[in-house]
């Protein structure tokens, strides 16, 4: 690691006031992605910004037929949250597969969407939910905040404070998980709400995208025989080692298939 | 099975595990010494190039820096020949070519990760910040990772004294015979395998301290290691340093695999640095150096022929290996040759047997023992060759292993390649095995899966390899008394895990009839370093060798104390027995208790011993699933059969089978070091990368002794540290194999990922 100082804010306030000072400052929230890549000297923040402890950022509600999970709220928080599992139990049920249980319990939303990991789960909730970010500048809708790897639309300073899901009618999260890193390898979110349903994916490629031919597919049938033959571009995908395009293209169908399998007998 | 138990006065658990579980252990990293210093080191980015320049001045200038160390440095203090051990005549009276080595790299690099400079300063810290300040010139040079591309015409010539990167080649057995047989078969099974290269990856990263005495001209070690006497030979012949100038400090060891026995590069350029610097030198290294540069493991690509006769009994086999053993020889590279000769017929009878071995440099880490050292790899040859042989004739596999079993009265049996395996009962192993297993019952079980939508697929191994036998003259142990009874062992073998503190202390507890509470353990105790000799813990050999030495320094210290039991007792010695810690003579009705022997100073002995090879063997059967959809794997259920000698306590044995079980299934089904074949990076230098199994992979095992007799020692124990793997990596493979076959798959090579799965799946349905 290399030297840096490291700042602990009372409040949102401070936090972001320190930031839009501090261009080289970093968020630290579970530091699940930043410590390691700290130790690995492959980021070079001045400060840390250490926000895990502010209560104002957690906490789960459910109002106004939505459900509201604060930014700083832990994974395991989420997983085991009555108001979640009530409420979308699919979201409870993403949480609870992410990583390991340390990583559960340090590892926040907030963090997970403003690092937005091309392999990391929320990102597949939040975009299949048709989910809100709400920052301290704004709102964005989730098909405007995910913009491929590693990139979002947050601006420099800009603080995630909470995301908020519609509920949908039904919802389900099939991952298969990366062999070594346990993250997703493909990961289909599949949301079916009154205006229609949404397929999302992570994992396969370059960032989380919409699989827009599943979703129109599955507004005519919500079986997971209609997703039989649809087509998949795949050129961008993921393509090394451990898997080649064709096999996660593979395990997109096959995971969404089986995420709308799930919801069988459903409503 | 001998006659007599020695698990009397033992633990049922290890006496071990509440300081290991609970952070009370003392590991390598946990050692500080006053005024040391902190080292880092600077790494090849690339897999072959030659130094141009090593530029030193920016990192000296920096803050707390005190010295930085280089290939130079260690070309002028002479550290540049490893020791190796392939010290066999090769084919034709050829001889091993060995590059050398410098402790930091000299001239050139030759895989990425080498070591090319070490940062001394105050701070761990300021020794990093300053490594990114060396500034290295490289000119880059071809590299090549793959060992058949290493020695094809045309390939990078990577080490002047090393024409085609051919480092030795061997041969064994009889070509002439194994030719004629395969010319006249009644069926030929060949295939070509490879057994994958992994790291080993032990849970405690490696640490060492490194301190410098001028007035007595010597250096002091704080290390982790397997055993610090074969460490300190190959430290020895590496930098010069006699080894009664080399003393050690070893604590808790959290895994050795192999992995943790030689002497590194590291070790050296830490002396260098505290003798230059005057002050101990610190190191501990990262999870990613260890990846990039502990050894690694296996590395074997072997081509090999299995003839059979009409009634399915085996006539010949031919096994064409490529060994890939990194940039340079490792110390400790033998076993991939002898390990894999001396089990080469396996558990069955093979008139003709005939290998070759081409021993290929590469640009990559070294490659060196890694648990099992070639056992398991000759195993899963083996094993791979008669379970296709058995689907290839449409023959259970199970009966094509009964009826070519080395029958029970054959023992002890001279194999066609020179060694002698010493006992096993085969188709007893083989029958308990089944049955455990519910062999029978298969179908059934296979239906059930099929009707979930899933395949099913059984995989058996019978296996055998050689434990026991070590380089080391002889295994002292010394005995020491105090006036309380109390008793300390002092062994050179050192537990990396395994549970020595419980083993060792039950064989002496058994032996004096005394509790076990008395008995305490030192393992490389620094006060006698220099005066008792012994093998490190490898090679499945302490119980074997140690602690069979345990047993006789009891015997010793009973008889040492009988003359003054006698005359304290009033008798002739003769008259004295000896049983529960104490003396008692039918003459006197006092009795002399051990503790009595101490009463005006300790009593000490030393007892020694050297012992052969026994042959631990077993018979492991897997079921396993498979997800048409994703081509994920999973086991089922696992048995295993294994005769293991007398053993001394079942909860540690059991726990070293399992681990080894989980150790071998993981290479299966994932562990790989990947290099790119182009550039030579590694492209598997993290766990987000690197594979390892976890808890989960293997379900609750199901075990079974069958012990045969063993003479080699007085224990009648055998090794059980290698056994596990060396049966789970074939009998987890041909249960894959046995899932695919069905659907066309022919053999499909580790590690068994579900893409890899998959493909075969897809492939064979095209008829690709």
């Amino acid at each position: 690691m290399y030297s840096l100082s490291y700042v602990k804010p009372k409040s949102l306030k401070d936090a972001a006031a320190f930031l839009a000072k501090n261009p080289e400052a970093k968020l630290l929230s579970g530091g699940m992605t930043l410590i390691p890549t700290l130790k690995a000297r492959l980021a070079r923040p001045t400060h840390i910004v250490d926000i895990a402890g502010l209560k104002e950022l957690r906490g789960v509600a459910a109002k106004g037929g939505k459900l509201v999970v604060g930014a700083g709220t832990r994974h395991h928080d989420v997983a085991s949250s009555t108001v979640v599992r009530k409420a979308i139990p699919a979201l409870a049920g993403l949480a609870a597969e992410i990583g390991d249980p340390q990583v559960r319990n340090r590892g926040t939303i907030g963090g997970s969407l403003a690092n937005n990991d091309p392999a990391a789960d929320y990102p597949a909730a939040v975009l299949g939910l048709a989910a809100t970010v709400v920052t301290t500048q704004r709102s964005i809708a989730a098909d405007d905040y995910f913009q491929g790897l590693f990139a979002t639309a947050l601006r420099e300073g800009e603080v995630i404070v909470r995301v908020e899901f519609p509920l949908p009618k039904r919802a389900a999260y099939s991952k298969f998980h990366h062999p070594a890193s346990g993250y997703a390898m493909a990961g289909v979110f599949v949301a079916q709400a009154a205006n229609g349903a949404r397929v999302a994916v992570t994992g396969a490629g370059p960032g989380v995208f919409r699989w827009k031919a599943a979703e129109s597919a599955l507004a005519k049938s919500f079986k997971p025989e209609a997703l039989e033959g649809l087509a998949l571009d795949s050129s961008n995908f993921n393509n090394d080692i451990h898997a080649d395009r064709e096999y996660r293209a593979n395990l997109v169908r096959v995971m969404a298939k089986r995420a709308v399998a799930k919801l069988a007998g459903r409503k | 099975m001998s006659a007599k138990a020695h698990h009397n006065h033992g633990p049922v658990g290890r006496v071990e595990d509440a300081r290991l579980v609970t952070g009370a252990g003392t590991f390598a990293a946990d050692w500080n010494v006053p005024g040391q210093l902190h080292g880092t080191f600077v790494r090849s980015d690339r897999a072959h190039a030659e130094i141009v320049a090593v530029d030193t001045g920016r990192a000296l200038k920096h803050p707390g820096v005190k010295a930085v160390i280089t290939g130079a440095d260690a070309v002028r203090a002479g550290y540049v020949k490893p020791m190796h051990t392939l010290t066999f005549p090769g084919k034709g009276g050829m001889q091993t070519r060995a590059p050398e080595r410098p402790v930091l790299a000299h001239g050139g690099v030759h895989f990425v990760g080498e070591a090319v400079a070490l940062v001394v300063a105050e701070t761990a810290e300021a020794a990093q910040d300053a490594a990114e300040l060396v500034e290295i010139k490289y000119r880059d040079l071809p590299a090549v990772v793959s060992p058949e591309e290493a020695l094809a015409t045309g390939a990078p010539q990577l080490h002047e004294n090393v024409p085609g990167n051919l480092a030795l080649e061997v041969e064994v057995g009889d070509a002439a015979a194994v030719e004629a047989a395969l010319a006249r078969a009644a069926h030929v099974t060949r295939l070509k395998v490879e057994v994958t290269r992994v790291a080993p990856n032990p849970m405690e990263p490696r640490a060492y301290i490194a301190s410098y005495d001028a007035r007595a001209d010597s250096y002091t070690l704080h290390v982790c290691c397997q055993g610090i006497t074969t460490l300190r030979r190959h430290l020895s012949a590496y930098t010069g340093v006699p080894e009664e100038k080399l003393n050690f400090e070893v604590g808790d060891v959290g895994g050795g695999f192999g992995q943790r026995t030689p002497a590194y590069p590291e070790h050296g350029a830490l002396m260098l640095a505290a003798k230059q610097t005057g002050r101990p030198v610190r190191w501990v290294s990262t999870r990613s150096e260890g990846i990039a540069c502990d050894t690694h493991g296996r590395a074997n690509v072997i081509n090999g022929a299995l003839a059979l006769d009409r009634e399915g009994r085996f006539t010949a086999m031919r096994l064409d290996w490529v060994n890939d053993m990194g940039a340079y020889l490792s110390p400790a590279s033998m076993g991939h040759i002898r390990n894999t000769t001396t089990c080469m017929t396996g558990v069955y009878r093979i008139p003709a047997l005939y290998a070759t071995y081409r021993v290929a440099l590469t640009s990559t880490n070294p490659v060196s023992s890694y648990r099992g050292a070639g056992r398991p790899d000759i195993a899963y040859t083996v094993e791979r060759l008669v379970s296709q042989a058995a689907a290839e004739l449409k023959m259970d596999a199970a009966e094509l292993r009964r009826r070519n079993f080395i029958p029970p009265e054959a023992f002890p049996y001279k194999t066609p390649t020179g060694s002698t395996y010493e006992s096993a009962d085969l188709p007893g192993l083989l029958e308990k095995a089944l049955k455990l297993a519910d062999w029978k019952g298969y179908a059934k079980r296979r239906a059930q899966t099929e009707k979930a939508g899933k395949l099913r697929g059984i995989g058996i191994a019978t296996v055998i390899e050689n434990t026991g036998a070590g380089q080391a003259a002889k295994d002292e142990v010394e005995l020491e008394l105090d006036a309380a009874g109390n008793l300390t062992v002092y062994t050179m073998a050192k537990s990396q895990g395994h549970g020595h503190e419980t083993t060792f202390a039950t064989i002496v507890a058994d032996a004096l009839g005394v509790p076990f509470e008395r008995v305490h353990l030192k393992q490389c105790a620094p006060e006698k370093q220099h005066r008792l000799q012994g093998n490190h813990t490898g090679g499945s050999r302490s119980t074997v060798g140690a602690g069979s030495v345990c047993h006789l320094a009891a015997q010793k210290l009973i008889e040492h104390g009988r003359a003054a039991a006698a005359l304290d007792l009033g008798v002739e010695p003769s008259q004295v027995e000896y049983a529960d810690g104490a003396y008692r003579s039918k003459e006197s009705k006092r009795t002399f208790r051990l503790g009595d022997l101490a009463r005006s100073k300790p009593v000490s002995v030393v007892a020694e011993g050297k012992f052969g090879s026994t042959f631990p063997n077993g018979c492991h059967i897997a079921e396993v699933e498979i997800d048409p959809g994703t081509g994920a794997a999973e086991i089922a259920s696992y048995a295993a059969v294994d005769d293991l000698g007398v053993v001394i306590n079942h909860g540690v044995v059991e726990g070293q089978l399992h681990g080894g079980v989980a150790m071998g299934a993981g290479q299966i089904f994932g562990e790989h070091v990947v290099y790119d074949r182009g550039s030579g990076q590694l492209l598997t230098g993290s766990f987000m990368d690197y594979y390892m199994p976890r808890a989960g992979l293997v379900p609750a095992i199901r075990g079974a002794e069958h012990p045969t007799a063993s003479k080699v020692s007085p224990l009648g124990v055998k090794g059980v540290g290698e056994s596990g793997c060396t049966g789970s990596l074939p009998a987890v493979a041909n249960a894959v194999m046995d899932a695919l076959a069905p659907l066309g798959v022919g053999h499909i090579d580790m590690p068994l990922t579900p893409a890899r799965i998959w493909h075969a799946m897809q492939d064979a349905r095209k008829g690709r």
